[in-house]
């Protein structure tokens, strides 16, 4: 966790979701690259973030890519936010006693159905070997989540519009990472709404 | 590994690797070839545990011409990249892991741009313009961090690339001699670091092979070239 | 040369092997297993799914209490079959196995065509592993899920699979579904469909038709009620059995 250095969180809003990751990749105290993405896309209204040991979160992400296109061509249909946490989790505890050493954040918007018309926004989180959380508010990870759940306690609130979203998550995760020497170095942001996705770099401090 | 680094410019990339071979404070051997080419335009600088890294190289190297030759088409260097990042992510759950950190280089010729690769044993891979591994990596890096700008032509590179040397060769204890490859659309090049101006001596080599050489299926350092009959 | 035990010759003594008329033969064999067993059927209602059987008892002795064809795989699908029972029992332990594989791996239980894709995929295996031989039976898969909703499918020996409105399988196949053709329509409700599957099994049924001699399975949509009831947590079970007294409520109509 603390060998590569990284950071995300998700928020829930008023009918969206997002989900925000810093930029950095280290080795321990030095800075390789700050272009390490680690929030990835399921589909246009699911996205996760995998921070943690990097050589996980890209075998992690090429094993879910595969599982998520196998059930898509399998079961005909699109992947929902819950059933995704599941799919995460059931990967993560197949490693029980060699774990991924990731803590995967999941945020995503259902889509409605005929019985479920209204769907709530969705995020979880889990810990490395599975055990799923699913929150009503905000979702960190990383090696700045206690400082991220300090600022996500202070500046979030019910019921956010995608714009106000986008900024109480960009507050959050810049002043959090600035506190903390393994995150920052440029930063993303991800807005899902229901009939589109906002995603914008953010300027950070880049030292 | 000691101590390598690489630049991307233009339309090349530079790798340049130290050539010591020792234990602990003994220097044994200070010709030690690290860079290796892995396919028509692509190297890969091998560093860490020294048995380790010869046999990686080796196996990299063969799988990728058996990938050129299977296809007829030489793995391009972002494949290439995932591959080697999948067999290091791979060896590092298994019982014998390879003790390998690597810097691969190379130039698409499908889409005529440079890509360096930064890769550590554990399968960490990055996707960036210049690169350092090894002790090297903390003198170097801010080296190349002042220096470094997109699109850098070779000789203000290799200008850059002088001065992670020459800054290696100031702040580091040890002592160090570097060989350095060149790699563009043309394929992997050695540059002489000692000589006066070792990219005309470059273009004149590749000037001097072209309108009559058949180019080579894969430059390889003991096998002959398979297209040669 | 003639096989031993056949009359088909050579052909129909290798499972794995072809015909020269392209057929193989033991699936073939497999599906007269099939068409000798005992009637069941399944319709699809706008409301839900019903499977029913005929249960047989060879001995006035014997205590059918104990038999069980309609089966619950999981909580939202069921299988009847015709054929041989013990390999019911196997394909039954099989894919509940399955269902509950899936659950574990998505936190949900299967949809109907899922849980059939992997039930037919057993069943093709059968016909081309070699130490085995087909499974004797058809299978009607009755199911509902929030993707597809409610849903019949039948699966054969071959490992060959349908979606139906409505189907029969076993004895009396054709008389069934020539019923069932004509008694079949795009509204029918659960009840509707209940009683149609009454009337059809008692088409050529040997004997009194009680709540010991046949087994109903029944799929019931839920309502967005029930679906809020969970909040979304699980799917309110919607395969069932019928009890006894409902059967013997539904006969008295």
């Amino acid at each position: 966790m603390e060998y590569n250095g990284g950071s995300v969180v998700a928020m829930i809003g008023k009918d969206c979701v997002a989900i925000a990751s810093d930029l950095r990749l280290g080795q321990q105290s030095v800075g390789v690259a700050m272009n390490f993405d680690k929030v990835f896309p399921v589909n246009d209204k699911l996205y996760y973030g995998l921070p943690g040991l990097a050589t996980d979160v890209y075998t992690l992400r090429e094993q879910l890519r595969f599982r998520v296109n196998m059930y898509r061509m399998k079961e005909e249909r699109e992947i929902t936010p819950k059933t995704f946490t599941h799919l995460v989790s059931s990967t993560l505890y197949e490693k029980r006693f060699g774990p991924y050493f990731i803590e995967p954040v999941v945020a995503g918007l259902p889509s409605p159905t005929e019985l479920d018309p209204h769907p709530k926004p969705f995020i979880s989180t889990m810990d490395t070997i599975g055990c799923i959380t699913t929150p009503k508010d905000f979702a960190v990870a990383g090696t700045a989540s206690n400082k991220l759940f300090g600022v996500a306690e202070g500046l979030w609130e019910p019921d956010l519009e995608p714009e106000d979203l986008f900024e109480t998550i960009s507050q959050t995760l810049l002043n959090a990472v600035d506190r903390d020497a393994l995150s920052g170095w440029g930063a993303i942001v991800h807005v899902i709404t229901h009939d589109k996705v906002i995603t914008r770099q953010l300027r950070a401090r880049m030292d | 590994m000691e101590c390598a680094f690489a630049i991307t410019g233009k339309d090349f990339v530079l790798i340049a690797s130290d050539m010591s071979a020792g234990r602990s404070i003994i220097q044994m051997k200070s010709n030690e070839n690290k860079i290796t080419p892995v396919g028509p335009n692509l190297a890969m600088a091998c560093g860490g545990e020294p048995g380790d890294t010869s046999r990686f190289a080796d196996y990299v190297d063969r799988n990728l011409r058996l990938y050129h030759i299977r296809n007829n088409f030489p793995l391009p260097p972002p494949s290439a990249a995932s591959w080697v990042r999948r067999i290091l992510a791979e060896s590092i759950r298994s019982r014998s892991p390879y003790a390998v950190n690597v810097l691969l280089g190379g130039f698409d010729t499908t889409t005529s741009k440079p890509h360096l690769y930064w890769l550590d044993y554990l399968g960490t891979k990055a996707d960036i313009p210049y690169a350092a591994q090894g002790v090297g990596m903390y003198v170097t890096l801010s080296t190349m961090d002042k220096w470094w700008y997109e699109n850098i032509e070779r000789r203000e590179a290799l200008d850059v690339l002088n001065k992670c040397v020459d800054e290696v060769k100031k702040r580091v204890t040890i002592k160090f001699d570097f060989n350095c490859v060149l790699i563009d659309k043309d394929g992997v090049h050695s540059l002489d670091l000692k000589s006066q101006d070792p990219i005309a001596e470059l273009e004149a080599k590749v000037a001097a092979m072209k309108p009559s050489d058949p180019e080579p299926i894969i430059p390889s350092s003991d096998a002959p070239a398979i297209a040669a009959a | 040369m003639t096989a031993p035990g056949g009359s088909s010759g050579a052909y129909s003594f290798s499972l794995t092997t072809f015909s020269p008329s392209g057929k193989l033969v033991q699936i073939e064999h497999a599906l007269a297993a099939v068409a000798g067993g005992t009637t069941s059927l399944g319709i699809k209602a706008t409301n839900g799914v019903v499977l029913a059987t005929e249960k047989k008892s060879p001995s006035l002795l014997l205590d059918t209490s104990v038999l069980e064809k309609v089966a619950p795989i999981c909580p939202n699908i069921g299988f009847v079959y015709s054929g041989m029972g013990p390999d019911f029992r196997v394909l039954v332990a099989k894919a509940r196995k399955i269902a509950q594989a899936y659950w574990k791996m998505y936190g949900e239980h299967p949809p109907t065509k899922v849980l059939v894709q992997e039930v037919a995929a057993v069943m093709q295996q059968a016909t081309q592993r070699g130490g085995v031989r087909p499974y004797g039976i058809s299978l009607l898969i009755a199911g509902w899920d929030s993707h597809r909703g409610q849903s019949l499918y039948q699966v054969d020996p071959s490992g060959s699979y349908w979606a139906w409105k409505a189907s029969a399988i076993g004895k009396n196949t054709v008389n069934g579904k020539t019923f069932l053709e004509k008694r079949y329509n795009d509204d029918l409700s659960l009840e509707d469909a209940i009683h149609t599957a009454l009337l059809t099994l008692k088409e050529g049924f040997e004997g009194q038709m009680t709540e010991k001699t046949i087994e109903i399975g029944v799929v019931t949509v839920p309502t967005a009620e029930q679906m809020q009831e969970n909040s979304g947590e699980r799917l309110p079970p919607t395969f069932r059995k019928l009890t006894e007294q409902e059967v013997r409520d539904y006969l008295a109509l």
